[in-house]
């Protein structure tokens, strides 16, 4: 009976060699990959900060980013080994034309969908299925429709995007761009992640400190009185949207550059890991975006490097569950309105 | 004969509390108020008489819609396309997640709990059937080999339903209790992970079978018949999808009934108080916690007996039937037939399942027009489309707000 | 792969099954070439472009067989099962229910092929698969009417294990698989295969796209080839990976990863990847040919034997075969050079092993070149 309850009992394998032979290792890995989390999770923070809505479209904000790098590339014939120049060119094109696709998005989301049932005061469920609703139309553009009417990149396969500075040798082999004993950093993972916090820090100066973003805060903290002081109100959301869907198309770019390719429901799992470290940090604070991403992105490496990767999802919510009972607002709080320097 | 039973909603008067007569006057589809004015100068005798008639004839019809085959009636059916699916089989699955949205219609539109990981608990009704009905589970293995049991041996189906129902309690408590403190998108994003982490774990023991899943899961009882060709089969098997489709409308028939009984009942009217406004309830003295609590294990419960009589007709199951997409389409079939009216979550179910089936022609353009439906569904119907009373009136408040708060700007 | 459901079912016209014995007798004239078949699978969704090929397959052997047959007056039939099982039962039932279907070809899943082999079997509907691979499909839950065209995990696993401490010569190779039935029993069969040779192991999952944990482990290892059990879309990132972390080891991947869409996922970082298919070369035949004349592409994963499983049923049918039992028996006693190997079924519904050919195929630039075919000891 003993033996038959022992292997009931359901441990995974843990090696905890993996996890501490190479802890710096890991650690940048998990960063690099919270940092695109973070970004996303940016999107659902904002909106959730001014509206208390859950924009469950917005991984598919995302995915439409992938697309708009893919689309340049295509257009200006980017491919690997090109000289640097017009790498930094076409990574700049990419960057603008991934956050107008990514924001266009959001932007159009908002006025379609959002906007009507904002008129008839609809409760908060009804938005979650329209975004639902919403998030499943813009897949299936990019699976489906598209496909229909140009064909091939469009559908369900994935499709591979031109990795123009990942191979590049800039100081050490394959892409390393800081080598010691501990620990190997590539120009990547520095590209990914100090594009990622630089980009926060930018939209967290913008919300704080400029006329605008006093704007976003008044709106969030009470959106009766912002109207009152002259605030428009709609106007507010719709930037919202629209810097939500900027941060998500930045991400769209760090991701397609780290992974070198995209795919139709690319959003999804990112979608749903975002809005946990949004939820994780504090969701509607800007910081705890941030915070959540990271924390998230170097959980998620650790399980997977201790067990293994089937068990990095139970791991991360197991976590959201346990921060969520000791401080049920997130780790930051929900402060965007609150938010100060 | 679900315009018939919505109308007896409406006048069921006398045991619900009266929402402000005021939301009342204006009704949504056209004709509506004749009937109301025709109906409400009929005695009372005379509208007890009605009711039951129409009741019974909607059972009735209900009981013989898999041998519908009357033009023009029949265009309902799902197998008169060429690739069209079995009708019947398809009916039973209607009436599964009409259960599911029963049961969540509990927690969603009753408790307002917005619960994005129901599907964890179909899997737990679903795997709890597997693995203690069918003999060549791990589970089942393993205690035939301590106890020395015969080979073969496995708890048989009747026994599997209690165990479904006493594991999805147990799992609604224990999920729920350090949970259902937090507030509505933060209990969100919370039983979504729960969903998936239900899932992953299915996947990932040997003991559930592993990502192969379960085999060999048993039917209900029944008397041996012989099938159209020649063999000896049990009443509850893979060709004769009615006899399974008629099971499952008698449980859906008891869950209903349990579930307004629920509703109307002191429990459901702590409910009412806890999704209006929860701060008040307490000053009133309803335990939130304990009656939120209540609502995510009996909605539990329910979608643990849909689980556990979809598992059974599969006889079959991998952690794949769980997945997460699963979980927002429940939530959609509340939601789009009106959250909070039984009627609305039945109407939902039956939309959001039997339409994919009945235009397969679509084929690959399903998906898209799916997710077009129900944008637009909720842009011109948000309060659903068989909003529940209560519900339109608060609706129809809102909605005046918002139309004063847009005067006032 | 996982498993494919192909529901062909061929139905003799003019005889109702009532009628079976008198109307298969009278049916020599007018009516003797007939029936349907269905073909179960994911046609939508994203698991559909694994499985369309088949069905093409199928399409090609069934258009072919008619320009020389015009009498005869046989339909494919396509289910689309959406890769859910719960979706693929009442497809299965309405096959099941319509006499003049007298075969399938599927599953395509295994999930799928699993919860509807039961109901194929009680209506006496011949199923062959082309592609469902799960070994257990022919061993628990035994159903007599399923039949496949297709190698079985486990003979594809001790091949993978032959080839990569044969032919590659590796000491320490390194095993990942992606946590599904398609590819958790493989990448188990090549554990078990290569014994104490493994390096070590470990699990990802469909969806992901961030390997730095396997690579670590794989570098820890010090591993000198690795083998991934699972689908192109998690297959392409971690080859990417590998290779970007400067890892230049042989990297082996089974017949999930089989198909011109793999090194367009893969972009560079594909060239000279290992595929392992129990498919023989068919990339510059005849079939190829008039495949990319039919549908305007390539063939894909499984064309081929959606090809074979289809001819069987139309050989079968053009024997005089007219209803369920006449084409079962036919089938059971199928002998015949298919395109991609012997077409001949155990009592247990596989292909002969003796019959099954794998062979492994290298990535060269866009497209899947024959390597060798891997011996099966």
């Amino acid at each position: 009976m003993i033996g038959a309850l022992d292997s009931l009992v359901l441990v995974p394998m843990v090696n905890w060699d993996n996890l501490f032979s190479d802890i710096p290792g890991h650690t940048v890995d998990g960063l690099t990959r919270g940092a695109i989390y973070a970004l996303v999770a940016l999107g659902y923070t904002l909106v959730y900060g001014v509206m208390r809505l859950i924009n469950f479209a917005h991984s598919e904000v995302f995915m439409v980013g992938t697309w708009a790098v893919l689309g340049i590339y295509t257009a200006i014939g980017a491919a690997e080994g090109d000289p640097l120049w017009f790498v930094i060119i076409a990574t700049l094109l990419a960057l603008i034309g991934a956050m107008l696709a990514s924001a266009g998005t959001a932007l159009v989301v908002e006025r379609v969908a959002y906007k009507p049932l904002r008129k008839k005061n609809a409760p908060p469920l009804i938005f979650l299925i329209t975004a639902i609703g919403c998030s499943l139309v813009l897949l299936e553009i990019f699976g489906q429709v598209l496909k229909v009417f140009f064909g091939e990149p469009f559908g369900r396969k994935p499709i591979s995007i031109p990795s123009l500075v990942k191979t590049r040798q800039l100081i050490g082999p394959n892409g390393a761009l800081i080598q010691t004993d501990v620990v190997t950093i590539t120009n990547m993972q520095v590209i990914v992640f100090f594009g990622a916090v630089v980009m926060m820090f930018a939209l967290d100066f913008f919300v704080n400190r400029s006329r605008l973003g006093r704007g976003v805060r008044a709106v969030a903290q009470d959106p009766e009185t912002a109207a009152l002081m002259g605030v428009n109100q709609d106007r507010i959301f719709m930037l919202v949207f629209i810097l939500g869907g900027a941060m998500a198309g930045v991400a769209a770019l760090l991701y397609t550059m780290q992974f070198d390719g995209t795919k139709f429901d690319v959003g999804f799992i990112i979608g749903v890991k975002a809005f946990t470290a949004a939820v994780l940090g504090g969701i509607g604070n800007l910081r705890g975006a941030l915070l959540g991403g990271l924390l998230l992105g170097v959980v998620e490496v650790y399980a997977s490097t201790l067990f293994d990767s089937s068990w990095a999802d139970v791991t991360a919510f197991i976590l959201l569950v346990l921060v969520l009972m000791v401080r049920p607002t997130g780790i930051l709080g929900e402060s965007l309105g609150k938010a100060r320097a | 004969m679900s315009e018939k039973i919505d109308s007896e909603t409406d006048t069921a008067g006398d045991i619900t509390i009266e929402p402000e007569r005021g939301a009342r006057k204006q009704s949504i589809i056209p004709g509506v108020d004749i009937v109301k004015g025709l109906w409400s100068r009929q005695s009372k005798a005379t509208r007890l008489v009605i009711r039951s008639v129409a009741i019974a004839a909607g059972i009735a019809l209900l009981v013989y819609l898999p041998f519908l085959n009357i033009l023009p009636f029949a265009q309902v059916r799902t197998d008169l396309s060429p690739e069209g699916s079995s009708w019947s089989a398809v009916l039973f699955q209607v009436v599964v997640y009409m259960i599911v949205a029963v049961g969540l219609n509990i927690v969603i539109g009753l408790a307002g709990l917005l619960d994005l990981g129901y599907i964890g608990f179909y899997a737990i009704g679903a795997y709890s059937v597997a693995l203690f009905g069918s003999p060549s589970s791990p589970v089942t293995e393993k205690i035939a080999n301590t106890f020395n049991l015969s080979t073969g041996w496995a708890v048989p189906f009747t026994a599997c339903i209690p165990i479904a129902i006493a594991f999805a309690l147990m799992f609604g408590v224990l999920l729920g209790a350090p949970t259902l403190r937090l507030r509505g998108d933060y209990l969100a994003i919370v039983t979504l992970g729960f969903g998936e982490i239900i899932r992953i774990v299915l996947r990932n023991l040997d003991i559930t079978g592993g990502s192969a899943g379960i085999v060999e899961i048993p039917a209900p009882p029944g008397p041996e018949i012989t099938n159209e060709y020649g063999s000896r089969v049990g009443l509850f098997n893979r060709l004769d999808h009615e006899y399974w489709y008629w099971l499952a409308l008698v449980v859906l028939f008891l869950l209903i009934l349990f579930a307004r009984r629920l509703e109307y009942s002191r429990v459901g009217r702590a409910w009412l108080a806890i999704r209006e406004d929860e701060d008040a309830a307490g000053l009133m003295g309803v335990d939130a916690l304990k009656f939120k609590l209540w609502a995510f294990a009996i909605g539990a419960a329910l979608g643990a007996m849909a689980g556990a009589l979809f598992a059974s007709h599969q006889t079959a199951i991998t952690p794949n039937d769980f997945q997460l997409n699963l979980s927002f389409l429940f939530v959609a079939m509340v939601v789009i037939g009106g959250s909070g009216n039984m009627v609305g979550a039945l109407l939902g179910a039956f939309m959001i399942t039997y339409l994919p089936e009945r235009f397969r022609d679509l084929q690959e353009w399903r998906p898209f027009a799916f997710g077009l439906a129900l944008v637009l569904v909720m842009i011109f119907r948000p309060q659903g489309m068989v909003p529940s009373r209560r519900r339109a009136a608060e609706f129809a408040d809102r909605k005046h707000e918002a139309e004063e708060a847009a005067t006032d700007v | 792969m996982a498993a494919l459901l192909v529901g062909a079912s061929l139905a003799a016209c003019g005889t109702t099954d009532d009628e079976g014995g008198s109307g298969g007798g009278g049916g020599g004239d007018d009516a003797a070439c007939a029936g349907k078949i269905g073909a179960m699978g994911a046609l939508s969704g994203p698991n559909a472009s694994i499985v369309i090929p088949s069905v093409n397959g199928a399409k090609l052997a069934l258009s072919q067989f008619l320009e020389e047959n015009s009498d005869c007056d046989i339909e494919l039939v396509p289910f689309d099962s959406e890769g859910d099982a719960a979706k693929a039962t009442p497809l299965a039932s309405q096959i099941a229910d319509d006499a003049d279907f007298l075969g399938v070809i599927g599953g395509a899943f295994s999930g799928e092929t699993r919860a509807t082999k039961g109901i194929f079997d009680e209506a006496g509907v011949t199923m062959i698969s082309q592609s469902a691979t799960a070994t257990d499909l022919t061993t628990e839950d035994v159903k007599k009417v399923f039949h496949r065209v297709v190698g079985y995990d486990d003979i594809q696993g001790e091949a993978v294990a032959t080839y990569i401490s044969d032919t590659l010569g590796a000491t320490k190779p390194f095993v990942v698989d992606n946590s599904e039935a398609y590819g958790e029993p493989l990448a188990a069969t090549v554990i078990s295969s290569l014994g104490d040779a493994v390096a070590g192991t470990d699990k990802t999952q469909v969806g992901q796209t961030e390997f730095s944990a396997t690579i670590s482990k794989i570098e820890a290892a010090d591993a000198d080839a690795v083998f991934y059990a699972g689908y192109i879309a998690e297959a392409a990132p971690l080859l990417k990976q590998i290779r970007d972390a400067g890892l230049e080891i042989p990297v082996v991947f089974p017949d999930g990863v089989y198909g011109a869409d793999f090194p367009k996922a893969a972009g560079s970082a594909g060239e000279g990847a290992i595929i392992t298919c129990p498919c023989v070369p068919i990339e510059d035949g005849e079939f190829s040919s008039d495949y990319e004349a039919e549908f305007g592409e390539k063939p894909g994963a499984y064309a081929a034997e959606g090809f074979d499983a289809m001819t069987v049923f139309l050989d079968a049918i053009k024997s005089g075969a007219t209803d369920r039992a006449a084409v079962a028996e036919f089938v059971n006693s199928y002998d015949e050079p298919g395109l991609t190997k012997q077409i001949k079924f155990d009592d247990k519904g596989d292909i002969s092993v003796d019959n099954v050919v794998i062979w492994s195929y290298k990535v060269e630039g866009d497209v899947l070149v024959p390597d060798q075919e891997i011996s099966l000891s």
